[in-house]
């Protein structure tokens, strides 16, 4: 303690000396010091805290809690040199290194005692303004630039393109063979190569339309929209799963992704598509806010049961909306702000809780569709609901009674029926003598009143008691015994091994008639059953009355019991064939339930009362500061919103900036987007940030001329796409060039069209077009990629693929995390964070998956088979046809002669692997 | 730089395993050096040591930012949060306080109310030269505290298991960040050329709590994503099922040919050529990884020495094995390898989330762990191995020093807990930081785990803050913006 209150001793005694010495020196003296001690965490390259100490306007600012650190003229107000001197030992500066002497101390106290002279025009650093940004600066009209070459332009893209080349000292490469063009425009838009029908049509169409013709066609063909909706789901970071900690299953996210799907495809606006990701509801497009909803995120029984692990969880899920529309639309990573002001941007800590704000009422989960097919289909499915309500009941009621000396069928691990003389009960309690393995686990206990209503739901206000209980987060806890949802992971466990019980208090005094329990109604559980029990009611939770015990049913267990098929034994013959009739009536219904439901619900979020936001210190929920409104970033506009705003309101306001045709950022970063998608790199290479520190624009002038043509015809993406791929640089052939490579590797200045590898989805897809396997089936729920549609671990892959396994990619199951078996390996984004561009990597594991998998073998099988089965026995003809599927062309003689003695010596199918595994097929031309 | 094998490579593929053949000619590295600058990105190259990754040999070896003391790494990984206090972190006065409540200590923790003050759950004994207090639980690792340090002072951002276990493996809590092992393998490549250079072996019982996102490669290139193999699941699609060896090599052959003629025909790709190596680098794992994988050649005193041969206990004699292989990868110059004890959330049944019956289920679990994890690091040891290798041994978070109410075990702690390092670089026979004298939390030299990597990532001769890579506008790092080596465990 006494090293810490020395310096406040000796600031005492500084005004004793002043007088004595001259004037201290900012730049000899002062500087030195700082520059020592303090500039390397507060300095150009960090600014901790906020604060920096060589620039004289920040350094007087002041940082982020203690501003302003320096009081000219009172030393010992200024926070500086409190904790320079380490009044207060956690904020003793510097934290490590050499702290200062008792002299600097001294002389840094006397300089701001003598009013913190720091001369003007000193410093070696600027303040840089961030708003000084060329994306946050109005989109320009560019002049078309004039070229040397007067002829090769086809389209004023190919200007700007042509003059940058012309700059460097380069030229353009030739056009491309009219092969080649179509089967690189075909992967383009649509994710697949041309026919070989396709390749001849147009390799003979002469005439000046042929191109336009390929294109439109292109563009109207619903393949497009499954291939532009893939590099959307990847930025959104779109998965059928919840991640985290469980992945469990998010069974109706599909929706989102087949409306991204059908909007591409119609052409939507874009500024209408913005519109309907971020506020859909207010326009009765529902799935497209999936968009909001896209990321990984904690369910409420994984959450930690203390407040503080609550608040942060809900700061998490609030984060992962606003870093995806700002990423997505306005390619700004605001995400930063969270815990500090942007270090490169102009984006404030509140300007991103201010964005928060927008999203403060959005909750993660389902919501009830609202178009028109939905509501009929809810109408309907509580019809039938109720028809089988009904089977279900007058089956049940067949069961022997207990004690009525019927034997009785062995308890089952699925569903048990204890039907009993009807009784006056508010208390029924099931006591388990013993199980057959470890703890007891019920998954729901119901009792059922003579009307046939479930009245132990806790929903009807009936509460739950037990000996004890294991709680499992999400899985096992004593409030799912009567939550009507049924399956181990909503159970109750016991703690303690064969014994325990449970019971349930109604609302109300009911006669009841039937007690229905199970381990497990999903049938995957068989242990923990309950082999002895006893169920004993009461009216007054005093007075106990036995109804039933496990002493009348037959020894054993079954596992298989189920409602459909139930036991027969013990009934009369008429009882038998009424239940074989309802049997037969019920199953059509559960068929019909089953798809009424699921074209009822979407992923999608649902609106809640606003939470109230505040600007959080260092990110840290539990160190609110004060309350925020909804606002847009301060540097980009000045649109506010009460903070009483009502939720859809707010996000409407937020989505109509965004989708305005005055923000600078929307259309380019969307123009950019789809520039990438043609030529593998963007305009600007860094696809979801266009702050500071992204990359440079390529082509500046284009970039902008491209986003005011984009906002002319109407923010149309197709027409945006047939601009691009007409034009001449798209027409260039991928041809190297020594001279031009030398200053431009990665052939961003498009001096040739950058070749590029397929991507995961269009090797599969493709491999299955050429096979003549693909389903072009469209929408819906996913096909299986794995075992399991979500969970922990244990994902084993499906290898044998049919009906809709044979669907293109973007329709598969996506389970977040778990990379798909084989096509996994070739960058296929895992869902995990957002990817603004995918990045091309070669590995071994690429090459044992494509050549070794069941996937592969089949498809090179069946690509044989197809041959042969449209050739006939002509092994030659069957060679040029696998070519012409393949790689679009016909082989050469040296190819035939090659391919034709590994056929006949080895099989068409080793051919046809082969071929699969080249790099002319996987590769664009 | 040429691996030594290149003799066995086609003429294309001894071509791009030539570093100046591939520098003249790749598409992605030094060439593109000019443009860079000129769309803005030339700060962010001079900022940072950025490996240059040849696409044709992702793994070939690559220079540390400094002289490494260690060349190759596992980690031994106990999923489910291991207690401090039955373990490594000696707390008699909790003895006293057994039973009582905690003064001033939460009503509610993650999982529900708080029960108690328990003791620890084993007895302690002095250990070693330095007479370090290690508990009985774990007789045969506690018999190795002379070679080990112990950080008993970590803390975690959350005390979830799945984002816990992401801050643990890739410095953030949120999904899709790159591990460690990804990190280091795009640092350093690897010193075999014939295996995948970072290998994650699941523990017999399952994959932890956030699976593949412990070895994923996040926005880093997939060739650094951690592959898996144990001694219960090989690597996939190593061969094609049904296929004679002579229809494989013909279309192999073929496809070469096609291939080279391709190449011909485009010069000028480096990716063509990268794809033409893979096929050649796969085609040595194709050989080289059910070598590895094959412990038929290890003699009967090794299995017994790690408790491969116990037949009573197929959970450990199955991890024993993991750790055999773990010891043949590191062998064989792979850099990294992750041996994970303890599947997922189970209640506390296959992992070390002990929160009901904690006695019960460790006991079953330190059973697993103890002499495989223990022979592993004395194998290592003798062989010498250890001079070149660190041994990481780490769980997400610690335990509650009070049992949860109505329970015996123990809810999530974030605020105070230990992990150890071994072997190369570390200093033996160190307990560096402390938690309270009933171990709730982290008292004295507190490191958030952000340290622990930085650590790591040291002893591998990198400098935690000059290995990053820009990722939607953000120069991302394993240690986020944080990290602090801890020096007083390194020789």
């Amino acid at each position: 303690m006494k090293i810490r209150t020395f310096p406040l001793l000796l600031l005492g005694c500084v005004s004793l000396e002043r007088s004595q010495a001259a004037p201290v020196d900012f730049v000899h003296e002062i500087r030195p010091l700082f520059e020592k001690h303090c500039v390397s965490c507060h300095g150009p390259e960090k600014q901790k805290g906020g604060l920096r100490l060589d620039i004289k306007k920040a350094a007087f600012t002041g940082g982020d809690d203690h501003a302003p650190n320096i009081v000219p003229g009172k030393p010992k107000d200024s926070p500086l040199l409190k904790f320079v001197g380490g009044q207060d030992p956690d904020l003793l500066m510097p934290p490590k290194g050499e702290r200062l002497t008792t002299d600097e101390l001294a002389l840094l106290a006397r300089w701001i005692e003598e009013g913190a002279s720091w001369p003007d025009g000193v410093d070696a650093e600027k303040l840089v303004d961030k708003r000084d940004h060329w994306s946050f600066k109005p989109l320009a009209s560019p002049a078309l630039p004039v070229c040397k070459n007067g002829t090769w332009a086809r389209s004023p893209l190919d200007s700007f393109v042509l003059a940058r080349l012309e700059m460097e000292g380069l030229g353009p490469a030739p056009e491309a063979e009219r092969r080649e063009w179509l089967r690189r425009v075909s992967f383009d838009l649509t994710g697949l190569p041309p026919t070989p029908q396709e390749v001849d049509t147009f390799v003979s169409d002469q005439s000046l339309q042929a191109h336009e013709r390929v294109v439109d066609s292109l563009l109207a063909s619903p393949r497009y929209g499954e291939q532009w909706a893939q590099h959307w789901l990847d930025v959104v970071r779109y998965a059928d799963t919840h991640g985290f900690e469980v992945n469990t299953e998010r069974p109706n996210a599909w929706p989102y992704r087949d409306y991204v799907i059908q909007a591409i495809n119609s052409d939507t606006p874009y500024d209408q598509f913005v519109r309907e990701q971020i506020a859909g509801d207010a326009t009765g497009k529902d799935a497209a806010t999936g968009f909001l909803v896209s990321a990984s995120v904690l369910l409420p029984g994984q959450i930690g049961k203390d407040e503080a692990s609550k608040r942060l969880a809900r700061q998490d899920a609030i984060d992962e909306i606003v870093v995806n529309t700002s990423q997505t639309f306005l390619g700004l990573s605001v995400g930063c702000a969270r815990c500090h002001d942007h270090k490169f941007d102009a984006i404030t800590a509140r300007d991103y809780y201010a964005m928060q704000a927008f999203f403060a009422g959005v909750g993660y989960g389902e919501r009830d569709l609202q178009t028109p097919d939905a509501k009929a289909a809810r109408k309907e499915a509580a019809v039938v609901q109720g028809k089988i309500a009904e089977i279900d009941r007058t089956i049940a009621s067949f069961v022997p009674v207990a004690f009525s000396g019927a034997k009785r069928v062995p308890v089952s691990s699925k569903i048990n029926t204890d039907r009993f003389t009807p009784v006056k009960a508010k208390h029924v309690r099931f006591t388990i003598l013993k199980t057959n393995k470890l703890e007891p686990c019920i998954d729901e206990l119901e009792v059922f009143n003579t009307q046939g209503v479930n009245v132990a739901l806790g929903l009807s206000g009936a509460k739950v008691s037990a000996s004890g209980q294991t709680i499992v987060a999400d899985r096992h806890d004593l409030n799912f015994l009567n939550d009507g949802r049924y399956g181990n992971s909503k159970s109750w466990m016991g703690n303690e091994t064969g014994k325990g019980w449970v019971a349930v208090e109604f609302a109300e005094v009911q006669t009841i008639d039937r007690v229905v329990w199970g381990r497990d109604r999903d049938g995957k559980f068989f242990d923990r059953l309950a082999t002895g029990y006893r169920i004993e009611v009461s009216e007054n939770g005093e007075n106990w009355h036995l109804v039933a015990d496990a002493s009348d049913r037959s020894e054993g267990t079954e596992k298989k019991v189920n409602v459909s098929n139930p036991s027969l034994a013990g009934l009369n013959p008429e009882e038998v064939r009424q239940i074989k009739h309802l049997l037969n009536e019920k199953g059509p219904l559960v068929k019909q339930l089953n798809t009424l439901n699921s074209q009822q619900k979407v992923f999608a979020g649902v609106s809640q009362k606003p939470d109230d936001i505040h600007l959080l210190y260092r990110g840290n929920p539990e160190q609110p500061k004060e309350r925020v409104s909804p606002a847009v970033l301060s540097a980009l506009g000045s649109l506010k919103l009460e903070s009483e705003a009502p939720e859809q309101s707010r996000r409407l306001a937020l989505a109509n900036w965004i989708a305005s045709p005055t923000n600078p950022l929307t259309t380019r970063v969307l123009v950019n987007r789809i520039w990438q998608g043609h030529f593998g790199t963007g305009i600007v290479e860094t696809a979801s940030d266009f702050g500071r520190m992204g990359a440079k624009p390529s082509h500046p002038e284009l970039l902008d001329w491209l986003a005011q043509e984009f906002i002319r015809s109407g923010w149309s993406m197709k027409a945006l796409h047939k601009q691009i791929v007409l034009s001449a640089t798209y027409r260039q052939a991928s041809r190297w060039n020594q001279t031009a490579a030398a200053k431009d590797a990665e052939s961003r200045l498009l001096w040739r069209f950058p070749p590029r590898r397929l991507s995961a989805e269009n090797i599969r897809d493709t491999m299955l077009a050429v096979s003549g396997e693909l389903n072009p089936a469209m929408y819906g729920s996913g096909f299986d990629l794995f075992n399991k549609r979500g969970g922990l671990s244990g994902f084993t892959p499906v290898e044998f693929f049919e009906g809709n396994g044979l669907k293109r990619m973007i329709y598969a199951h996506k389970v977040r995390r778990e990379p798909e078996a084989v096509f996994g390996a070739f960058d296929c984004p895992d869902a995990g964070l957002s990817t603004s561009r995918r990045r091309e990597s070669t590995t071994p594991i690429q090459a044992l998956n494509l050549l070794n998998s069941r996937f592969s073998l089949d498809r090179s099988a069946a690509l044989g088979e197809r041959v042969k089965r449209e050739m006939g026995p002509d092994v030659l003809k069957q060679i040029e046809r696998v070519y012409q599927l393949t790689l679009g062309r016909l082989p050469d003689s040296g190819e035939v002669s090659d391919a034709k003695s590994v056929l006949e010596t080895h099989g068409i199918a080793t051919l046809c692997r082969a071929i699969l595994n080249t790099n002319e097929f996987l590769f664009l031309p | 730089m040429i691996p030594t094998n290149a003799e066995h490579l086609s003429v294309p593929g001894r071509l791009l395993l030539d570093r100046r053949q591939f520098l003249s000619n790749s598409a992605t590295a030094l060439g593109s050096i000019a443009l860079t600058n000129l769309l803005g990105l030339d700060g962010l190259l001079a900022a940072d040591a950025r490996p240059v990754i040849d696409p044709a040999n992702p793994y070939a070896p690559r220079s540390p930012h400094f002289p490494a003391k260690a060349k190759n790494v596992i980690v031994i990984f106990c999923a489910g949060a291991v207690s401090q206090l039955e373990t490594w972190d000696y707390k008699p006065e909790l003895i006293k306080w057994d039973n009582k409540p905690l003064p001033g200590g939460p009503a509610v923790t993650f999982q529900g109310e708080a029960g108690n003050l328990a003791r620890p759950q084993y007895e302690f004994q002095r250990r070693g030269k330095t007479g370090k207090w290690v508990s009985d639980l774990i007789p045969n690792l506690a018999e190795l505290t002379d070679d080990i340090a112990f950080i008993h002072s970590l803390t975690s951002k959350s005390n979830t298991h799945g984002p816990a276990e992401n801050f643990l493996s890739t410095g953030f809590n949120l999904d899709g960040f790159p591990s460690l092992g990804s990190w280091t393998t795009y640092a350093l490549g690897s010193e075999n050329q014939n295996l995948p250079a970072y290998v994650a072996i699941p523990d017999p019982r399952g994959v932890p709590q956030n699976g593949a996102n412990n070895w994923g490669a996040g926005f880093l290139p997939a060739a650094f994503q951690g592959t898996t193999m144990s001694s219960l699941e090989p690597v996939r699609h190593l061969s094609a099922a049904g296929i004679t060896q002579s229809l494989d090599a013909a279309a192999k052959a073929l496809l070469q040919r096609m291939n080279a003629q391709h190449l011909e025909k485009h010069p000028g790709n480096g990716n063509l050529a990268a794809r033409i190596a893979s096929y050649e680098l796969a085609a040595r794992m194709q050989l080289s990884v059910p070598e590895i994988s094959d412990l038929s050649t290890e003699p009967a005193h090794v299995l017994k020495a790690y408790g491969a041969d116990d037949t009573t206990n197929k959970d450990k004699a199955a991890f024993a094995k993991n750790c055999i292989l773990a010891r043949r990868l590191v062998e064989k110059g792979v850099r990294f390898v992750q041996l994970f004890n303890g599947a997922y959330a189970s209640g506390g049944k296959l992992n070390w989330d002990g929160h009901n019956a904690l006695k019960e289920q460790y006991d079953i679990h330190a059973n697993v762990l103890d002499q495989p994890a223990a022979a592993l690091i004395r194998d290592l040891k003798e062989r010498g191995l250890l001079q070149d290798t660190l041994v990481v041994w780490c769980t997400e978070f610690g335990r509650m020093p009070f049992f949860q109410k109505g329970a015996k075990g123990r809810d999530h702690n974030p605020d105070g807990f230990t992990c150890w390092l071994t072997g190369a670089g570390v200093k033996g026979g160190v307990s560096h930081g402390e938690t309270d004298e009933l171990g709730r939390k982290a008292v004295k030299d507190v490191h958030p785990l952000y340290d622990f990597n930085a650590t790591i990532l040291h002893l591998l001769g990198l400098n935690h803050e000059k290995l990053t890579f820009e990722h939607n506008g953000v120069q991302r790092r394993l240690t986020s913006v944080e990290g602090n080596v801890i020096k007083e465990v390194l020789t």
